[in-house]
């Protein structure tokens, strides 16, 4: 799935360590990671310079809680998708500020890879394969867009 | 003749009509009720009649009332509202009772249950009017401090009510934070097990590092969970499961054992979760690992159960069997941490060889351990 066209990634996170092992779950779920911010001003200086497809975003950074500002750039000025990985899942805005939908901290290897391979294939295909793994949970306004909506009715 | 002359006048003709033998006029004059009777027939209704009752409760002589309307008795405080209902009554002819504070002739203001009513003549003409006065300063007094009482109250029920709910939105506040910072730092542990486990060169520490994997996982997946719910206290048992098998089995890659649930939703004390949700974790990832070997496929059987007031976890396999399973393990670190467990959970836990495979039964009670 990734292999011809595999997703660009920048990770958004002020945790050295979870963004370096992030860095290698993202290449193993087949994307390939582009970079790493660890303060708004950087991620949104990466992003516009990078134009990303996807965003990896925590909410707290280096300087604060701005993660949800960076989203919300990346996808108004940046034409990319973001994801946020918080463990703060209930502060996001209803809105998630633009963002497709969150990963909740504690993430497992497993949840990641799978909402990754999920992601990959509902930004190739423009529409999801099926419903969201469990541990992604999507944005409203994403999961009408990937025909997510129609899904839960029909089944 | 001046008013006084012509009120005392009138009064004497009054108490001439009714003799020092008329049992009426005895029982005014003498009554603790205070009493007075006006001339309906003068202007301004001056009063020509005040038993001594009335004397003593106003502090006035007689010669100081008789002749004068009652508007003497009103003062600073006095309800200009219940005055005007007083008049409306008297211009109409209908009789009134209110309560209204008055003053004494030194100027001590008291509480008079005023009641006022018109005596006819045989014309069918208004004469007189006669009013009585109850001093029920006492009776206000303590309906005042009542309402005092009470506002009070309210005020100090509402200044209490804020305090708390700002007590409560601190705490919330600060659970959020303590439940965002274990969150994390359980993601730091995980992270660096993981990043560990890709460095690791010996397979067996790399297997080690995996077990603890998933034991940090299974606490990350209790903790996704229990803060997941509104009531902190308590941990869905059922749903903890569901998560933990679709993150150790995607996680395994093993596409051929198939899981197969039976759970009743059981909550226990959030206390337990953690403990309990170790056993599982270990009992499941020990069928995963060590049930099938590559190339041997099968099913693993979860059920939860209630039994009265235990609660039944089983997790069965139909894979290889105890005896060929462990013969080629080292003894298991996992299975010591379930039998310290269920030690620490007051549970029974039991393997059998269920041929095929194994099945493992622990029996705990719902709310044995807080």
């Amino acid at each position: 799935m990734g292999q011809k066209n595999p997703l660009s990634v920048l990770i958004v996170e002020d945790e050295v360590l979870l963004a370096t092992e992030l860095e290698y779950l993202v290449e193993e779920a087949g994307c390939r990671p582009v970079g790493h911010a660890m303060s708004s001003d950087e991620a949104v200086a990466l992003a516009s310079q990078l134009q990303p497809d996807l965003a990896l975003v925590d909410v707290h950074l280096q300087d604060g809680p701005t993660g949800v500002e960076v989203a919300r750039a990346i996808a108004h000025d940046c034409g990319g998708v973001a994801l946020f990985m918080t463990a703060n899942v209930r502060r996001l805005p209803e809105d998630f500020a633009g963002a497709c939908g969150v990963i909740g901290k504690p993430y497992s290897e497993h949840g990641v890879r799978s909402a990754l391979s999920f992601l990959t294939a509902c930004l190739h295909e423009g529409r999801a394969p099926g419903p969201a793994p469990a541990g992604l949970e999507l944005a409203p306004a994403w999961a009408q867009r990937w025909g997510l909506d129609q899904m839960a009715q029909a089944s | 003749m001046d008013d006084f002359t012509v009120s005392l006048r009138a009064g004497d003709d009054l108490a001439a009509r009714h003799g020092l033998d008329d049992p009426f006029a005895a029982a005014i004059r003498a009554t603790r009720m205070s009493m007075i009777v006006t001339d309906a027939r003068q202007p301004d209704l001056p009063i020509i009649f005040a038993n001594d009752a009335f004397l003593s409760l106003t502090g006035y002589a007689r010669d100081e009332v008789i002749g004068r309307n009652c508007r003497f008795l009103q003062g600073t405080h006095t309800d200009e509202g219940e005055v005007a209902r007083i008049a409306a009554a008297i211009r109409e002819g209908r009789d009134v009772a209110c309560d209204i504070l008055n003053y004494k002739k030194d100027g001590t203001p008291f509480w008079n249950a005023l009641f006022v009513s018109p005596v006819r003549g045989e014309d069918g003409d208004i004469h007189y009017f006669f009013g009585s006065q109850i001093d029920i300063t006492e009776k206000k007094k303590a309906e005042l401090q009542v309402l005092e009482s009470r506002r009070d109250l309210e005020a100090a029920v509402a200044t209490r009510t804020r305090d708390l709910s700002r007590a409560l939105e601190q705490k919330t506040a600060l659970l959020h934070e303590v439940d965002h910072r274990v969150k994390n730092n359980l993601q730091l542990i995980s992270s660096l097990l993981m990043l560990q486990v890709r460095k690791a060169g010996d397979p067996q520490i790399k297997q080690a590092l995996r077990g603890m994997l998933e034991r940090v996982n299974a606490i990350s997946t209790v903790h996704r969970r229990l803060f997941q719910a509104d009531d902190v206290q308590r941990f869905d048992v059922a749903e903890f499961v569901r998560d933990l098998v679709n993150d150790a089995v995607g996680a395994s890659g093993r596409t051929d054992i198939v899981v197969r649930m039976n759970l009743e939703r059981v909550d226990v004390n959030a206390s337990k979760a953690a403990p309990l949700a170790l056993v599982i974790n270990e009992l499941l990832c020990n069928c995963l690992h060590h049930a099938f070997p590559q190339g041997h496929n099968g099913h693993i059987d979860i059920t939860i159960a209630r039994e009265g007031a235990n609660f039944r976890v089983e997790i069965a396999d139909d894979g290889i069997g105890m005896n060929k399973a462990s013969a080629d393990q080292p003894p298991c670190f996992g299975l010591n941490v379930v039998k310290l467990l269920c030690q620490q959970l007051k549970a029974d836990c039991e393997t059998t060889d269920a041929q095929p495979g194994v099945r493992t039964t622990i029996r705990l009670p719902v709310n044995g351990v807080h």
